[in-house]
């Protein structure tokens, strides 16, 4: 048994080990280094920094809003109705980001490309599935008993809406905004297609470092460091808010 | 109230459709210039044919996928088996095989390229075999953890109190029991394999591109009827494999399942 379990562990972690968690040791060797740390304290890196997390933050806001009905439709219909609606969401999901963003620059009206709004747009139309999946999840679970009870003590649809509805569905909300707003803090393409230089984001700048060698590794390890430094913070958050260990 | 919900899903929906349907019906549209429709034509797509680059390209991205969705499913299979045990520290070792899932595919992605370029390995199709496996790993132990958590565990048990090895439960009780999962989860990497631009990009050299690579350096010149064509085999391809996934994992197995 034990031999057995041995085993089973062993190959995975190793792999993980030598390909994820020595890089990332690595990267962290590098960024603090004399130059790496200079990279860091640099006003061009929290410039980025800011403009990231800002495009981020404003695409998670939208992306929020623009699920929440569609999650709470979803989670009304009749079963059959719902596996064909959910499904619907998700199938973009599964195809290349490259080509659904492409698919974006053929339709978008040029004047309106090449701006940050565009970015916030492209970004909103790629994580929609991640943001209505858990909202769709937690609304769906939502005792409607407590909804009538609140409507017959008196509150209007739409103060129970905000009293119980929104509460009750928080874990949703929570998961949804960082599962959108992790992949959209460290997206690099896209700000490249739909953007232009002021919407320049944090991901750009490293590829700029790392592929163009127009910088160094250094410097790319530093930046990679903050985005990885963000992301498990914001994993451990996620966490707690599912109350599980990981996904397996 | 209800109504107008459904309307704005629909629209919701569409508009996530709409630009792919554009994309695809322009592929087949005889302009030169996309905007305006002169006409039918499989032109492009006889042009993506007789173009060597994008033969070659073509082959890369499916060598990087097959080679590492067979990495990545028997160490993934792995993963989730010994998820099941409780061991100290197993807190850790789901946050480390879930971790590919989690992190933005561009911090993976200039790891490796920093891992890589420290022992120096040049870049190479080798390199992104690696890094996919990495991630793929991590999805595959999901898919197929999520197989043996509805699987009946007392059947595995009852055989070996039958008279079976642990061996022989895992091999003819277990092992047929999450086979499901385990093609699932299969084609699932070599999936996300072929869509993946982010880590081949940073572990590849300019000799190996793959399609999405080559998407990527395509679109700077714009929005070409080629580019189209590309664009929409990788669809289709990605559609074709979704339905597989779809059909194997609805296989009704014996012993629990879904």
């Amino acid at each position: 048994m034990k031999a057995r379990f041995v085993a089973l562990l062993v190959p995975p972690t190793l792999w993980l080990a030598i390909f994820l968690v020595v890089p990332a040791a690595i990267v962290s060797a590098n960024a603090f280094t004399a130059e790496g740390l200079r990279h860091l304290a640099s006003p061009v890196t929290w410039t980025l920094f800011a403009r990231s997390f800002s495009i981020a933050l404003v695409a998670t806001t939208v992306c929020l809003a623009a699920s929440y009905p569609a999650a709470y439709f979803i989670a009304g219909c009749a079963p059959r109705w719902r596996n064909l609606l959910l499904f619907l969401v998700v199938l973009p999901f599964w195809t290349n980001l490259l080509v659904r963003v492409y698919a974006l620059k053929v339709v978008l009206p040029e004047a309106f490309q090449n701006s940050t709004g565009a970015v916030v747009f492209g970004l909103v139309h790629s994580f929609l599935p991640f943001m209505i999946l858990p909202l769709y999840a937690s609304i769906e679970k939502l005792p409607r008993r407590l909804l009538e009870a609140s409507q017959d003590l008196g509150a209007s649809p739409w103060m129970s809406f905000w009293k119980v509805t929104v509460p009750l569905t928080a874990p949703g909300i929570g998961a949804g905004c960082i599962l959108v707003f992790i992949p959209a803090f460290g997206i690099f393409a896209l700000p490249e297609f739909l953007g232009g230089a002021q919407a320049w984001m944090l991901g750009n700048q490293i590829e700029l470092y790392f592929k163009k060698q127009q910088g160094s590794t250094a410097a790319g390890s530093a930046l990679t460091l903050l985005l990885l430094g963000c992301t498990v913070a914001l994993t451990g958050v996620y966490y707690r808010l599912r109350k599980t260990e990981g996904l397996v | 109230m209800r109504k107008a919900l459904g309307l704005y899903t629909a629209v919701l929906l569409a508009s996530l459709y709409v630009p792919i349907a554009v994309l695809v019906a322009f592929s087949f549209n005889a302009s030169k210039h996309g905007v305006t429709w002169t006409g039918f034509t499989l032109g492009w797509y006889g042009e993506l044919a007789r173009d060597g680059q994008v033969l070659n390209e073509l082959k890369n991205t499916v060598v990087i996928a097959a080679a590492s969705t067979v990495l990545a499913t028997v160490l993934g299979t792995l993963a989730a088996l010994a998820a099941r045990s409780h061991f100290r520290g197993k807190r850790l070792y789901a946050t480390l095989v879930s971790l590919p899932v989690m992190i933005p595919d561009i911090v993976l992605a200039c790891a490796l390229y920093a891992m890589f370029d420290a022992v120096r390995m040049s870049p190479s199709l080798t390199n992104a075999v690696l890094g996919h496996t990495t991630f793929n790993l991590a999805y595959v132990a999901v898919v197929v953890s999520a197989r043996l958590q509805g699987m009946d565990r007392s059947v595995e048990l009852a055989a070996q109190d039958l008279g079976a090895s642990p061996w022989e439960a895992f091999w003819k009780v277990t092992l047929p029991a999450i086979l499901p999962g385990i093609l699932a989860g299969a084609v699932l990497a070599f999936t996300l394999s072929l869509d993946d631009f982010v880590v081949t990009y940073f572990t590849t050299g300019p000799g190996d591109a793959t399609l999405p690579v080559r998407i990527y350096s395509m679109v700077r010149f714009g929005v070409t009827p080629k580019m189209n064509a590309v664009s929409t085999l990788i669809l289709a391809v990605s559609l074709a494999l979704i339905m597989l996934s779809l059909r194997i994992s609805r296989v009704p197995v014996a012993g629990g399942g879904r």
